[in-house]
């Protein structure tokens, strides 16, 4: 399954939360890994995208004082598929640390 | 935002992105402070709006390319669906191609016309520089271009040229054409180059040899494209002229029926005018207008003072247009008025498709159906229904592909005269982009409503009404109301601009020329530089009235520089001895038209005060005037024997009116009749000829091209018309746009009547079982067609009280091509929406007599 680069970076930090968040922890979260801004509406169009994929589930919550939260949570496919892609990365990255550490 | 968010997302989501957002909104003013996070929230709603906008356009493509595959099928199914209903289908690709066809060839005719830069390098610096004499804009004089070629520190460049027809003669046949005489500087300035030998340049300015450019088109069209014509003579009234050169191939405005150009031979001028000479500049790169224009104004008034002796209106300055406003003219208006008229047909023919397949897709709603409890998603069955209409936006397309060819050639044959560029008017690639586009944007138009309305049909609804009658949705009935409306409302302005163009017509060709224009031929003749002497002319002229009066049925016979109802040959400015113009006013100005001495009696004209011209007045300054003039200028005054300077001398002899004449239209047919002056003449080197006939006047012209040929074979006779020819020949132009807007406002007021018909008889069709009930029940027959008539006239009612207002809004635009009638007239505001309606009743009164006439008994058994 092809998945973006910021989907990818959503799916790890809903992980590094804990599963079950909605956008606020996770646009301050990305915002403290990544060094830079996030758009709140970037997280929730790759929260639904991701949801599409079937890689998390969502629910509503809503208060009666008005208050309303989609919070959503990580399949077993979606896990599946950041470990996956963690494998796949190191394959890919292993070797290079000389090259890269040298000054060019 | 809200607004576009419920667009975008659904209700749940949307609690939930703004009741986040507000949440991150308390964490940022916490961290950053309110300003910044009051920004921030600016910039995140954007986002939101923008990505999910950005999201959705995604969605949709993938979605179109993932269902690729059905779409041969679809189609296939469309065409043999639609061949199933020919009717609607031949009545939806034709007007819809009609519409399309009709749009795009006014869409090129107007880029070619009024959009594309002429087809000269870099034209867009090409400026025509004129005498600017408020109201008045004419040509200069030698005496400013030569002051102009000598300081024109704004423009790069300056040229001139007068404009003439020549008789190229050539063993004993005489050719009649079109000749520019140009200064050396005319080529460089217009960046052309020779296809063969070489063009003028400001050397040959000085050289003054009798050396002549042929056009590509008349080098080909008479030398058959011979390599070999350089170095040859070619006799140009009279005189032998060497080519030594043809000109590239152009299109361009100023090239158009053109044979030649020959090299300037202008003697020094003496005094001022007359102002004959076209002036051409191009502007300085990086020059603003207005500081150009600033320098002209500065060059003339340095020049004044030296020619004040003949020429004193001190207000006359020059001025600078653009030479392809001043080429296009005043045809734009004309142009963009068919543009709207075909604009509005192409939207009511979409409307009234829309209103058709509305109605195909209810009677079909059981079959739609079907397919959905078949399986078969909204989305399937949408893209069904829009392959359904982009088969009909298809054949459209290609009617319209072919109405616009013949269109096009129609418009560059029957336009030629009068539409300028029209030549260059071609059913090009970017012409068929735009009917791809139109097309494209007809069949959105035509397939999404329908479409939508389909889709939402109830389809339990649909399958247990049994197909019987579908069940109208209130939707979709509103829809096809609203599409009537809308389509009368498009008709209604379109027809009071029909209404108003004929009425305008009609008054213009019942203008009274002043000369008796059944009885009278005229034609035209020029010396071509065979008789140099003043005495030869006379005598020539004498000659040749004398053997003229004496052909068969000749009643009189006469000659003018000018010719009715609109070739006035020139325009003098004057002053009245009288009353003379306060300093710092313009000078009056009057068309300056040369008769010989027996004109009045030939023309028809009567005399009203004084005396017409004698032999004695060849040798007296002596003018006639007409009652125009003379109430102009001497209202309720006698005007015999008042005396007047005129071409701005204050050293002429002063002129002396004689007598008061009838009143002619010499400057067209829609002009104020503000006066003429007539001067006699015996000695011009080009005339036209006024022959008064009691017969038939077309009768006469072979008579006069044999005289002229025995007076002198190497003289040509051109332009031979009788008076009503002439008048003719003037009221093309409007004609033109009569039938124009007139054939587009029965195309509306047709297809308007289609769609009220179909909609009323579809609501009768759809409501039989209702009136039979009501009709059991002892309801009355008039009570139900009288229904049935209310309501259709209450939909064309709303239409045309909108339409109405848009004619009253928009009409104003439509002045400049009206004569005789205001814009607002009260008659046709008040008369085509009565009319309209009338049409709306008479269209309503089938499907009102199915109501009334229908059978209870038979509909409730049937029921």
């Amino acid at each position: 399954m092809a998945l973006q680069h910021f989907e990818l970076h959503v799916l790890v930090a809903m992980l590094r939360l804990g599963g079950d968040t909605y956008s606020v922890p996770l646009v301050l979260a990305l915002e403290k890994r990544l060094g830079k801004p996030v758009a709140q509406a970037a997280v929730f169009i790759a929260l639904s995208r991701l949801e599409k994929k079937g890689l998390v589930t969502s629910r509503l919550d809503e208060t009666p004082g008005g208050r309303a939260r989609r919070y959503f949570k990580p399949t077993r496919q979606g896990v599946t598929l950041v470990r996956e892609m963690r494998g796949e990365h190191a394959r890919l990255w292993r070797g290079l640390g000389s090259v890269l550490r040298a000054p060019r | 935002m809200r607004n576009l968010l419920r667009w975008l997302v659904t209700d749940a989501d949307r609690r939930a992105i703004e009741s986040e957002l507000a949440e991150l909104y308390e964490v940022r003013r916490r961290e950053d402070g309110d300003a910044q996070a009051a920004s921030w929230l600016r910039r995140q709603r954007s986002a939101y709006v923008r990505k999910l906008m950005a999201e959705r356009l995604r969605g949709a493509i993938s979605g179109a390319t993932s269902s690729l595959p059905h779409l041969g099928r679809d189609l296939a199914y469309s065409v043999r669906s639609l061949i199933r209903t020919p009717g609607l289908a031949a009545t939806i690709v034709l007007t819809v191609g009609l519409g399309l066809g009709a749009t795009t060839a006014m869409v090129s005719v107007v880029r070619s016309v009024l959009v594309s830069p002429l087809p000269y390098a870099d034209a867009s610096s090409i400026y025509w520089l004129y005498t600017d004499n408020p109201p008045f804009r004419f040509r200069f004089s030698l005496v400013d271009y030569r002051a102009l070629e000598a300081d024109h520190p704004a423009l790069s460049e300056v040229a001139a040229y007068t404009s003439s027809r020549v008789t190229i003669t050539d063993a004993g046949s005489a050719d009649r054409v079109n000749a520019k005489q140009v200064t050396g500087s005319y080529f460089p300035l217009m960046r052309q180059t020779p296809a063969l030998g070489r063009l003028f340049d400001v050397t040959d300015d000085a050289r003054n040899e009798r050396v002549a450019v042929l056009t590509h088109a008349y080098w080909t069209r008479s030398f058959a494209a011979d390599p070999t014509v350089l170095g040859r003579a070619l006799t140009l009234d009279g005189a032998s002229y060497t080519i030594v050169g043809v000109l590239e191939r152009s299109d361009g405005p100023l090239e158009r029926d053109l044979a030649l150009f020959t090299m300037q031979q202008w003697a020094v001028p003496k005094r001022k005018g007359p102002f004959l000479w076209m002036v051409l500049g191009r502007l300085k790169p990086g020059v603003p207008l207005s500081a150009a224009a600033e320098t002209l104004r500065a060059t003339n008034a340095r020049l004044f003072p030296v020619w004040k002796s003949s020429y004193q209106d001190e207000k006359a300055t020059w001025g600078l247009q653009d030479l392809q406003s001043r080429v296009v003219g005043t045809v734009g208006s004309t142009l963009m008025l068919v543009l709207a008229a075909v604009g509005c047909v192409l939207l009511i023919a979409c409307a009234n498709a829309v209103n058709l397949l509305i109605a195909r897709a209810l009677g079909r709603s059981r079959e739609l159906a079907i397919r959905g409890a078949l399986g078969a998603s909204r989305g399937r069955l949408l893209q069904h229904l829009l392959a359904e209409t982009a088969v009909l936006t298809g054949g459209a397309a290609v009617v319209g592909a072919a109405v616009a060819a013949g269109a096009i050639a129609l418009v560059t044959g029957y336009g030629a005269g009068y539409i300028p560029r029209v030549d260059e008017v071609r059913l090009s690639g970017p012409a068929l982009l735009w009917l791809a586009a139109l097309a494209a944007a007809s069949g959105l138009i035509i397939g999404l409503v329908p479409a939508i309305h389909s889709a939402r049909l109830k389809m339990n609804r649909a399958l247990a009404a049994g197909g019987r009658s579908g069940g109208e949705a209130r939707p979709a009935r509103r829809m096809r109301r609203l599409l009537v409306a809308a389509e009368f409302a498009l008709a209604t302005p379109l027809l009071v601009a029909a209404a108003l163009v004929t009425v305008s017509l009609d008054k213009l060709a019942r203008v009274d020329v002043g000369l008796d224009t059944d009885r009278i031929l005229t034609a035209a003749v020029s010396l071509s530089g065979r008789y140099p002497t003043e005495a030869a002319r006379a005598a020539f002229w004498t000659r040749t009235l004398d053997r003229l009066a004496a052909l068969p049925g000749v009643d009189a016979v006469a000659l003018s520089d000018s010719r009715p109802p609109r070739e006035a040959g020139q325009r003098n400015n004057f002053d009245l001895i009288d009353k003379p113009t306060p300093p710092g006013q313009n000078q009056p100005t009057s068309p300056w038209v040369g008769v010989s001495l027996g004109f009045f009696k030939a023309a028809g004209l009567s005399l009203q005060r004084g005396s017409l011209f004698d032999q004695s007045s060849l040798q007296q300054d002596v003018v006639l005037v007409d009652r125009a003039w003379a109430n102009r200028f001497f209202p309720g005054e006698d005007v015999v024997g008042r005396r007047l300077r005129n071409g701005g001398c204050t050293t002429c002899d002063p002129t002396t009116v004689i007598g008061v004449v009838d009143n002619v239209k010499w400057v067209g047919l829609d002009a104020t009749e503000d006066g003429t002056v007539y001067f006699p003449f015996v000695d011009m080197p080009n005339a036209y000829l006024v022959l008064r006939t009691g017969g038939d006047p077309a009768g006469l012209a072979n008579g006069v091209r044999q005289a002229m040929k025995e007076l002198d074979p190497e003289l040509a006779v051109s332009n031979i018309a009788t008076g009503s020819e002439l008048v003719d020949g003037a009221l093309a132009t409007p004609r033109y746009l009569s039938v124009v807007v007139g054939m587009f406002g029965i195309a509306a007021l047709i297809l308007s009547i289609v769609g009220i018909h179909g909609v009323m008889a579809h609501f009768v069709q759809q409501h039989t079982r209702d009136l039979g009930i009501r009709l059991a029940l002892g309801g009355d027959p008039g009570a139900m067609r009288r229904m049935v008539i209310l309501q259709g006239v209450a939909l064309v009612g709303v239409g045309v009280a909108v339409g109405t207002t848009a004619a009253l809004l928009s009409m104003q635009l439509m002045s400049s091509v009206l004569f005789g009638v205001s814009a607002n007239d009260p008659r046709i505001l008040a008369g085509i929406p009565v009319a309209l309606l009338l049409v709306a009743v008479a269209a309503c009164a089938l499907p009102a007599r199915r109501a009334a006439r229908l059978d209870p008994a038979t509909i409730l058994r049937e029921s």
